[in-house]
């Protein structure tokens, strides 16, 4: 059983830890807790139910059901991926030299209209993902993991590879740490600040779509609802790890997933979604900065 | 090279040009002096963009670049090292001075050979961070930082800045050395007397205005420079 529920909560953070990097990656460049961001994950689920309905719909599942899915991924995430752009280029960029309320504000309004948004065109009701792979999968040490499971704990973990690749090691990447740590120094060496900040948008909602979609496969189930509570764990997870810290969402959305499912196993299932701000409550107390954030120290 | 025309910049609510006139030609190196206050970080914050002014020009190599974004100032051949030399301090020093080569302006890898060359202690420290730096090791990075973009025209704002006499000594003198590689130079300093003695000509800024300027030599016997600048009784 604890085997087993380490599979499960493994599935959940991982996806927690995709949403969270969205979070904290944006936090670290703009200080802007992007409140639409679980949004961009509700419509990464919908865009993936659309194009696949789509693509069944013509044919093509039925031709080819791998190509069937790369493409609604690829779909998915470019959609979400132009809609986390031009959230930033609408709602924030104009609020970037006013007080830090305004954007967080606004922020707030954008995951407003979206939620709405996708009520009115879609329906308030659940929309069903089709279940491609049931409960295929195999046994390991008298665990049931699903394929399923295994892919999103697969891809999750070769994202974040990725990811911290780009960040630690491309030009892009470090022009992104520099713009973190001194924005007026990084466009006094030649940076451009608002291309960094849709970089930092763009691949921020690409992530949040695929988590979306591998939730929308994963539960088969999905609402105008799912992006309020999904985006507040992530966001838990991200300031469990430290905000502004890539490593510190990882590990903390991993961490929020255990606790969950853990949890909700061994002590009681009726308070799953109070674990993971009780962990936040303790973790707060005890290193107020999270896990990896630490306090800044200044060289004068 | 570089004209500044009646400029007006605000900073915040306040007024810190108030219509300022200033020539650098090429090869160069100018000196701004002044009290704290004066707004002498405010004319290289406008001159490299960061600052919008009010109104009046400036011009470099005769285009005007007041609506240019910074970045593609640093791209026409302008650099500054700012006040406070604002390493990345989670950057390698390595890394630094790759994002001073952002812009792309000139070959990487032999800007790397020519500030290793000019400061080869970075060449040792080249994996640390540089947050780890010390100030005077610090204050190198950051002019080898804006050499990297190997700049026409380089700002330099305040270099002496609580560093150890011998080590300013050391700064000034690779200032003169950089100089003499063909990179004009805007020198802004407290450190009055050091500035002007290395400068060809030198400006006086006093509360958003120049009523001063003039060749070094002059600047450094102009009696109101020496009560107020230079610590001396007229």
């Amino acid at each position: 059983m604890f085997l087993q529920q380490l599979i499960n909560g493994l599935t959940l953070g991982s996806v927690y830890a995709l949403i969270a990097l969205g979070y904290s990656m944006v936090y670290g460049i703009l200080e802007l807790i992007n409140f639409a961001h679980g949004e961009i994950y509700m419509l990464g689920a919908y865009f993936g139910i659309i194009f696949f309905g789509l693509f069944t719909a013509i044919g093509l599942t039925a031709f080819s059901l791998p190509l069937a899915l790369a493409l609604t991924f690829v779909l998915s995430i470019m959609f979400c991926a132009s809609y986390g752009f031009t959230i930033e280029k609408i709602a924030y960029k104009p609020l970037r030299n006013a007080p830090r309320l305004s954007p967080l504000i606004s922020a707030i309004g954008v995951s407003i209209f979206l939620q709405n948004f996708v009520m009115l065109t879609q329906g308030a009701t659940d929309k069903v993902f089709p279940p491609l792979f049931g409960t295929a999968g195999f046994r390991f040490l008298s665990v049931q993991m699903t394929y399923l499971q295994l892919s999103i704990i697969v891809v999750s973990v070769i994202l974040m590879v990725c990811l911290r690749f780009f960040v630690r090691k491309t030009r892009m990447g470090k022009a992104m740490r520099a713009v973190a740590q001194d924005k007026v120094m990084a466009s006094l060496v030649g940076i451009n600040i608002d291309t960094v900040i849709s970089v930092t948008f763009l691949i921020g909602s690409g992530l949040a779509a695929i988590a979306g979609l591998m939730v929308a496969m994963y539960y088969g189930l999905v609402n105008y609802f799912i992006g309020y509570v999904a985006g507040i764990k992530a966001f838990t997870a991200a300031v469990l790890g430290g905000i502004g810290s890539i490593r510190g969402a990882m590990l903390g959305g991993i961490l929020l997933g255990l606790v969950e499912s853990l949890g909700g196993s061994y002590i009681s299932s009726e308070y799953k979604d109070a674990y993971a701000f009780i962990l936040l409550i303790i973790v707060l107390l005890v290193k107020p900065g999270g896990l990896f954030g630490k306090a800044e120290l200044e060289k004068v | 090279m570089l004209e500044l025309r009646k400029l007006h910049t605000f900073y915040g609510p306040i007024e810190a040009l108030r219509g300022i006139n200033l020539e650098i030609s090429q090869s160069e190196i100018v000196s701004l002096i002044g009290n704290n206050g004066a707004g002498k970080s405010t004319t290289l914050m406008t001159i490299s963009g960061i600052l919008k002014p009010q109104s009046g020009d400036i011009l470099f190599e005769g285009k005007s670049i007041r609506e240019s974004a910074p970045h593609k100032i640093v791209r026409m051949g302008i650099s500054q090292v700012p006040e406070g030399r604002r390493i990345f301090p989670k950057l390698t020093v390595r890394e630094n001075l790759e994002m001073g080569a952002f812009s792309g302006r000139g070959n990487t890898a032999s800007s790397f050979e020519m500030v290793f060359s000019l400061f080869p202690v970075l060449h040792e420290r080249e994996n640390q961070l540089g947050g780890t730096l010390s100030g005077g090791e610090q204050q190198m990075l950051a002019i080898a930082r804006a050499l990297m973009s190997r700049p026409k025209l380089l700002l330099l704002d305040e270099p002496s800045l609580g560093l150890a006499p011998i080590i300013v000594s050391k700064i000034f003198k690779t200032i003169k050395e950089i100089n003499r590689e063909g990179v004009t130079v805007l020198l802004v300093e407290q450190n009055a007397r050091a500035a002007l003695k290395l400068s060809s000509r030198g400006y006086v800024l006093e509360n958003g205005h120049i009523p001063l300027h003039g060749n070094g030599a002059e600047l450094l016997n102009n009696s109101n420079v020496k009560k107020a600048y230079l610590g001396e009784q007229a």
